[in-house]
């Protein structure tokens, strides 16, 4: 338009403007494209706040020392996520995120993004069991006046993993709990491998481990717990009816390995048609955590696995699966000891559910709601 | 999810409010600065401030139906003060139309509640800036059109941010980069790139009777070789070769040019006793724009025409100056008087800050088409006046023919060699002494102290002219002055004041020739000497055939550099194009294809079972509990695995029908 009054006035002034007008038009465009070619997302933890109730606080010092995760956060928690922008080299911008983390949608955007990154935060606020997904998100980055503009997706990911909340259910006086606290399992003779350590004189020979002496050039031998501690099956309902169930099956389940860790033994996490728990995680209770946070997860075709040996076995679900009543008895006629949990949201409440079976031990019905 | 952002509440904007302002400042600062215009522009800029913290602060209220009202009386009041500013010159302005927008800005200002008015108020500063760039003349004035586009990009910067809902933030090193590459860019386009011209197809000449308040003032400081006289208008009908003014540096009209000429004024044809004087005295009254069809027609084989907009800087004798011959002329005043000679007056003297603009033929006045006429054909249809060397001495007549001896083929070889001979056997200068009394002013030239200044040298060549035969006269005036081609202006001075000489040539009319030294013996418009694409380019559309390929072949080999920048900016196009083109045809994915696999989703949803990332179709369908679905299943996996696999992807309606079975 100002060209064309150019041509029209006899006024040059109004060439050399739209000459200015046309040059910051392809000097953005060249700004876009380099703008873009520098800017990349960053998504992380910044931060938890605890609910009441959470676990996080009565957990002991060791096992938060412990923690694969940053920071654990429990559901019903609060978390502050930082969503970002990095760049290569100069400072850039403006730049615009939009996306999902959960269920919320969150835009940000800012007009500088200095070379030590520009952060915003969020806080997400009662959160729920399970991944937290960030999903769909749009990069949208311009020229300075916003002639141009330029998108890019990114590609999911999993920002953090909100783990089910649990308590101890054991009726256990103090002293117990103390004395548990306090059984660190020791390395002995038992059937359960427990580790491995240096050749001492007096090991007998079958204990040598062949592969782990020849990669050590030293003989190794291994080490096994010694017999009695508990190695405890948690059976889990590979479809619970509803979230709300499988959420309260999650809290059981960890409270369940909660309890069994803690004096010492070891959790194995088992559904049917579900990815059984790794079975040298025993004792973490975060990778118990981990797989209930992820639970139900459904297993690849040909990879789940049958009911592990266990020394005891306790059911938590919410539906008569005839595969966990099976793998139940199984444990009890190995000789170990079985009971289960039974989840029943108020309106569909199933009484003879496991009446029929003949456990020994017992079947409680609890509810959906936590604490119970 | 909502990736279109809303349009930018830029209105909430306190920085995008700073760069309206702020652009509207710069173009206020012009007017002042080219307009000479002080007390409307400081008033203006004073309550546009107060507008916009009124409007800023009022922004979510709702107009009120009195508000609008009073700002509508007050757009009115400021027509009315346009219109009083056009007749009256208000407190000496010399740019009405600019108060008139001032106050609009200012008037508004105080109304500023969206995103539509701020813009509004930023175009109108534009056309203020237009306004001033009009009287503009130098370079200066590029810095103020460069901060006004500051002041643009960063109102666009404002709204952009407040539209993403970020601070007004930006990298100081990229942004400095963008804001200077965009300056350097767009200056070196400005000069390289042609600058076409075209006329608006609706031409809109709105003639106020302006100044008509300023009267009879006799000065006559910038025309020295003409005496007072009674002529309203200032302009005078005689020139004295015994009196000489002094000729100082400083401007007295601007002028707007797509060519470097002679600014032509007045004509004489009579000299007697050392004094030129115009024998016919005839005027004919005309309208304030004079349309091709009063003019004589065209020349022949001429090139086009070029634009001329004068700007008067001091007062000056209601003469309109132009290059010759004219093809119309437009003057902002009541009427205007045309004598015989072709010369055009104005009722009054021309007052600073007036403007006229006249188009102009770029006659074809080469040696090559003058050298065609025959010396016989010359006085055959002229006025004898012109053929009167009256008081010419013999002694001159006698020099002339020895000026001239060996080059009488043509009447052009004639009057070149006589000129090329005062040119080369006569001194230039201004410092010359009076006319002894008694002693005929030419001959004292000739042969006393053959030293004198344009009229000594135009006078004595047409005097000697008509003595061989050749008709001639004195034409006065102003020569280009300084030339700016990029800027296709010029800046004449009172030093420019000129007088050359015009011959007759029957087949081309009046052809100006200079026998001053130091100038062109042939004194047609040509196009600039020295080349600059936005001086020469601007011609080209105005031109016919030749012009173009003379304005071009002018250049030599930096002509390629527009031609070729268009090449390359094609081929970067057409690259880009066919990328896209690629990508689409890439990204697009075959008929049935996204329908099978959509239908092939749904069926493992009713199955309650998704397939596993690592699990081909076919486990699937291994695995796959016995039902109703079964079949299907079968089915779409056979046309899964043919499409994946064998790049044959089922039909869509085939792909609907297994959907329909489902």
């Amino acid at each position: 338009m100002v060209e064309y009054y150019g041509t029209t006035s006899e006024v040059p002034w109004l060439f050399l403007l739209a000459s200015w007008i046309a040059a910051l038009c392809l000097a953005s465009f060249v700004y876009t494209l380099w703008n873009r070619a520098g800017l990349r997302l960053h998504l992380s933890v910044h931060g938890t706040s605890a609910a009441p109730g959470s676990p996080v606080g009565d957990l002991p010092e060791y096992l938060l020392r412990n923690s694969p995760l940053p920071e654990p956060i429990f559901e019903g928690d609060g978390v502050v996520m930082e969503v970002g922008l990095d760049t290569t080299g100069a400072p850039r911008g403006p730049a615009r995120l939009i996306g999902f983390i959960g269920s919320e949608q969150i835009s940000a955007a800012t007009g500088l993004v200095p070379r030590s990154g520009w952060r915003h935060t969020v806080e997400l606020q009662g959160l729920r069991r399970g991944p937290v997904g960030a999903r769909a998100w749009i990069l949208e980055s311009s020229d300075l006046a916003g002639l141009f503009r330029s998108r890019r997706a990114n590609p999911d990911a999993e920002v953090a993993l909100v783990l089910p909340r649990f308590a101890s259910l054991a009726r256990r006086p103090q002293a117990r709990d103390l004395e548990a606290s306090v059984a660190a399992p020791r390395a002995g003779s038992g059937t359960e491998m427990f580790g491995v350590r240096e050749y001492r004189p007096g090991d007998s020979l079958r204990r040598i481990h062949w592969r782990s002496s020849a990669r050590h050039g030293e003989l190794i031998v291994r080490e096994y717990e010694p017999p009695g501690v508990q190695t405890l099956g948690i059976f889990c309902d590979p479809e619970p009816p509803g979230s709300a169930v499988a959420d309260q099956v999650a809290r059981l389940a960890a409270s369940e390995a909660w309890d069994c860790i803690r004096n010492g033994g070891r959790v194995m996490l088992w559904g049917p048609g579900l990815t059984p728990s790794e079975r040298g995680d025993g004792r973490s209770l975060w990778a118990a955590l981990e797989w209930l946070a992820r639970y139900p997860t459904r297993a690849a075709a040909g990879q789940d696995a049958d009911p592990p040996r266990v020394t005891e076995a306790v059911a938590v679900t919410g539906s008569a699966q005839p595969e966990v009543v099976e793998a139940l008895e199984m444990v009890r006629r190995r000789g170990g000891m079985v009971r289960a949990w039974v989840v029943e949201p108020g309106a569909r409440r199933a009484p003879h559910l496991f009446t029929d079976l003949d456990l020994d031990g017992p079947v409680q019905h609890v509810g959906t709601d936590w604490p119970l | 999810m909502r990736l279109r952002l809303p349009a930018s509440p830029v209105e909430n904007s306190l920085e995008g409010r700073a760069f309206v302002f702020s652009g509207f400042c710069v173009a206020v600062l012009a007017i002042v600065l080219y307009g000479q215009d002080y007390v409307v522009p400081a008033a203006g800029v004073a309550a546009t401030a107060v507008g916009h913290v009124v409007s800023y602060r009022g922004r979510s209220r709702k107009r009120s139906v009195l508000g609008q009202a009073l700002l509508a009386t007050l757009v009115f009041a400021g027509l009315a003060y346009f219109v009083a500013d056009s007749v009256l010159a208000l407190f000496g302005g010399v740019l009405p139309q600019a108060n008139f927008a001032i106050a609009l800005v200012a008037v508004t200002s105080f109304d500023l509640k969206t995103r539509r008015n701020c813009y509004s108020s930023l175009w109108i500063s534009l056309a203020i800036l237009y306004l001033a760039a009009v009287y503009a003349w130098d370079y200066p004035f590029g810095i103020l059109v460069g901060l006004w586009a500051v002041c643009l990009a960063g109102f666009w910067m404002a709204s952009h941010l407040r539209r993403m809902q970020a601070r007004l933030s930006a990298p100081p090193a990229a942004l400095a980069a963008v804001v200077l590459g965009a300056l350097g860019v767009g200056l070196a386009g400005f000069v390289l790139i042609p600058q076409p011209a075209s006329f608006a197809p609706t031409p809109l000449v709105v003639s106020l009777p302006n100044f008509v308040s300023f009267k009879g003032e006799l000065e006559n400081p910038a025309l020295p070789l003409v005496q007072i006289s009674g002529d309203p208008s200032g302009a005078t009908s005689s020139v004295d070769l015994h009196f000489r003014g002094r000729l100082g540096d400083t401007p007295v009209m601007y002028v707007r040019t797509g060519a470097p000429a002679y600014w032509r004024g007045l004509v004489f044809d009579t000299y007697q006793g050392g004094i030129w004087t115009a024998s016919t005295r005839g005027f004919r009254e005309m309208q304030s724009f004079i349309p091709p069809r009063l003019f004589p027609p065209a020349p022949p084989n001429n090139l086009g025409t070029f634009v001329q907009v004068f700007r008067v800087l001091r007062p000056l004798p209601g003469v309109i100056n132009a290059a010759y011959p004219i093809e119309s002329l437009y003057a902002p005043v009541t009427s205007l008087r045309e004598d015989s000679y072709g010369t055009f007056f104005t009722p009054d003297l021309l007052r600073p800050g007036q403007t006229y603009s006249v188009v102009s033929y770029l006659p074809n006045l080469t040696a090559k088409e003058l050298q065609n006429e025959p010396v016989a054909n010359a006085a055959q249809f002229i006025n004898p006046i012109y053929l009167d060397a009256g008081e010419l001495s013999q002694q001159a007549r006698g020099l002339a023919l020895t000026a001239v001896g060996g080059h009488t083929t043509t009447e052009f070889d004639e009057v070149m060699a006589l000129t090329n001979y005062m040119q080369a056997n006569f001194r230039y200068s201004q410092q010359l002494g009076h006319v002894p009394a008694g002693r005929d002013p030419v001959d004292w030239f000739l042969f006393d102290v053959k030293i004198g200044y344009c009229e000594q040298f135009a006078t004595a060549e047409t005097l000697m002219l008509r003595s061989l035969g050749i008709p001639a006269r004195l034409a006065t005036g102003y020569s280009t002055g300084t030339y700016d081609p990029v800027l296709d202006q010029s800046v004449v001075r009172e030093r420019d004041a000129h007088a050359w000489v015009e011959v007759w040539f029957p087949s081309h009319g009046w052809v100006p020739v200079d026998p001053s030294p130091g100038f062109s013996a042939l004194a047609a418009t040509q196009f600039p000497s020295h080349w600059a694409a936005g001086g020469i380019a601007r011609l080209i559309p105005h031109l016919e055939l030749g012009a173009p390929l003379g304005a071009i072949g002018s250049l030599g080999v930096v002509a390629a550099i527009p031609l070729a920048v268009a090449i390359v900016v094609l081929v970067v196009f057409a690259w880009a194009w066919m990328r896209t083109r690629r990508w689409k045809r890439g990204a697009k994915a075959p008929p049935g294809e996204s329908e099978l696999l959509r239908l092939y989703e749904r069926v493992q949803r009713k199955l309650r079972r998704r397939r596993a990332p690592p699990e081909t179709p076919l486990e699937y369908l291994s695995g796959a509990s016995p039902g109703p679905v079964l079949g299907v299943l079968d089915e779409v996996t056979q046309a899964v695995n043919e499409g994946a696999y064998a790049g044959r992807w089922a039909d869509p309606d085939a792909v609907r029908e297994l959907s329909k079975r489902l």
